[in-house]
């Protein structure tokens, strides 16, 4: 019982991360329709940011080898500040690869292809700089908070994974009281029902779209920022397979839906930690699978509504 | 007319690729009047809206509002200008409440005290969108749905209220019932351009009107003209 308790905190830990991710590719999808495949690579920008503003070194490989930040900052300032920056190049993606066809009303396939091409082009710039080797983020981040909180009868949590969900929790909960209260939130709505109502009635549907982009890779930037504090960055293309994670989750939970991003998160993330030791290797599979059940059952997802409209 | 029109079409010309939807038009709305644009379906009117908030770009002619062309427009920036369009078909956002909705309608206002004079100004018009302000847009019934877009689009204290084929849809009724708030509103003082399939309803609130026909303006004059007229008599009166 209590090893059933243990793999639901790491899974709920991991699922978060995943709901994170899954909510951000959400609001994208639900202002313009279409997936951002450029977020993987936003979400790694995240993790490096995280790594360079806590003061680490640039290794041997890259063209800024032996550089290193000037400050070294405190974890939670250098969080938010790494997520700002993913946010930046989450605007950078829209304005390169989203906006041009945008005003071109182009096929949605397209976006696919360019949003992947700015992807592939992050992701090779970050090695080009960094090279393409692991790092490691400082060890004693956490200063005197122990590293692994007891929880009782043998249960225990990682101080990240606790640090992970709170913030992931907090996110969620900001994104949705902004998504239903502020007016914002509500313009951002607007858009993503009927954009040329919200047209209509003044909305700057482009800036509510770049809004959109900057809130989803913030989300990322901090997400991968959490996520390597807990497993270390293996390499440039560390954001890709949570890339891939993220989008089954995105069907899972139902397109466009938040609560079903959040739901699909945290349940491929329990269902990976119930995944035995000794099958491990086949983990992203169950994610996979869980993808393929649910496109076989309910096509719409967990939360996502059929099409409906009254006449 | 010697003032200024508020709005005026100069030979204005709307496209679909190859195929023309409006050609030649010329049109004109004076402060404070109610305008009728009229014709079968597919004559254009829709079109000619579309062109006006700069859904649609103008092939050809100009458009102008207070003798300023408008073709360097975006639509947002029409409505800063002060043209509120109410779309054809409600389009009322369904997953936002009522409240939620009207709320929008002053998006690009920030005086909160008169936003709120308007938000009751609406309510007392129409004292069904009061009682359900907490609902869903989705649940609301076809009538309501068109009271909320008409709402909306007043929460922009618009200068210029572009109204499409507010009866489509409407029981006999509703019909007299809508027809009535908008005779207000521009007994009030709103300048309206009302596109009707429903000309006998048109022509009873508005003061002039224009008939398009394949995107051609085939006939204008005041509402007593037109409501004369023999040819617009047999073709949308029903009159032999």
């Amino acid at each position: 019982m209590d090893g059933l308790l243990q793999l639901l905190i790491n899974g709920i830990s991991i699922g978060a991360t995943y709901a994170l991710f899954a909510l951000g590719y959400t609001l994208v999808f639900s202002v313009l329709g279409v997936i951002n495949f450029a977020h993987g690579a936003v979400f790694t920008c995240g993790a490096y940011f995280t790594y360079l503003l806590l003061g680490g070194a640039v290794g041997s490989n890259g063209m800024l080898a032996g550089m290193h930040f000037p400050l070294a900052l405190p974890l939670l300032v250098a969080l938010p500040l790494a997520g700002i920056g993913a946010a930046a190049m989450g605007l950078l993606v829209e304005a390169v690869a989203f906006k041009p066809l945008r005003r071109r009303g182009a096929e949605p396939l397209l976006y696919l292809i360019t949003s992947l091409g700015a992807g592939v082009i992050l992701v090779n710039l970050i090695q080009l700089l960094m090279g393409a080797e692991a790092y490691a983020l400082p060890g004693n981040l956490l200063g005197r908070w122990p590293a692994v909180l007891a929880l009782g009868h043998g249960v225990q949590i990682r101080t990240v994974q606790l640090l992970l969900l709170i913030v992931a929790g907090i996110a969620m909960l900001i994104l949705s009281l902004w998504l239903n209260r502020s007016s914002y939130g509500k313009a951002l709505q607007a858009v993503a029902e009927d954009g040329t109502t919200a047209r209509l009635l003044g909305i700057n549907s482009g800036a509510i779209i770049q809004l959109a982009f900057a809130i989803a890779s913030f989300l990322a930037g901090i997400s991968g920022g959490l996520v390597a504090l807990s497993v270390n960055i293996g390499g440039p293309y560390f954001g890709i397979g949570y890339g891939l994670k993220g989008l089954g989750v995105l069907v899972l939970g139902g397109l466009g839906s938040a609560p079903g991003a959040v739901l699909g998160g945290l349940i491929i993330g329990i269902a990976e930690a119930l995944v035995p030791a000794k099958l491990s290797a086949y983990k992203d599979a169950v994610a996979f699978a869980f993808l393929f059940l649910m496109l076989i059952l309910r096509p719409q997802g967990l939360l996502g509504k059929p099409p409906m409209e009254k006449v | 007319m010697t003032a200024t029109p508020l709005l005026e079409l100069k030979q204005l010309g709307v496209r679909y690729g190859n195929i023309w939807a409006v050609r030649q038009l010329n049109l004109s709305i004076a402060s404070g009047e109610c305008v009728a644009l009229l014709g079968s379906n597919g004559a254009g009117k829709s079109s000619t809206l579309r062109a006006i908030s700069r859904l649609l770009p103008a092939a050809e002619g100009q458009i102008l509002w207070a003798n300023k062309c408008l073709s360097s427009f975006r639509t947002e920036s029409t409505v800063r200008l002060g043209i509120s369009h109410c779309p054809e078909g409600r389009r009322v956002l369904a997953k936002q409440t009522v409240l939620a909705n009207l709320e929008l309608g002053a998006w690009l206002r920030r005086n909160k005290k008169a936003i709120k004079i308007d938000l009751d100004y609406c309510y007392q018009l129409f004292p069904r969108l009061a009682e359900r302000r907490l609902q869903l847009a989705g649940s609301l019934s076809g009538g309501e749905q068109q009271m909320l877009a008409i709402a909306r689009a007043l929460m922009a204290k618009p200068n210029l209220l572009l109204l499409d084929e507010p009866s489509l849809g409407l029981a006999p009724l509703l019909v007299d019932e809508l027809m009535q708030c908008l005779a207000k509103l521009n007994k009030d003082g709103l300048t309206m351009l009302l596109v009707e399939q429903n000309v006998y309803a048109a022509l009873a609130i508005a003061q002039r009107g224009y008939v398009l026909e394949a995107g051609e303006l085939v006939l204008e004059g005041t509402a007593q003209e037109l409501r004369k007229n023999s040819n617009l008599r047999r073709s949308y009166l029903g009159d032999e």
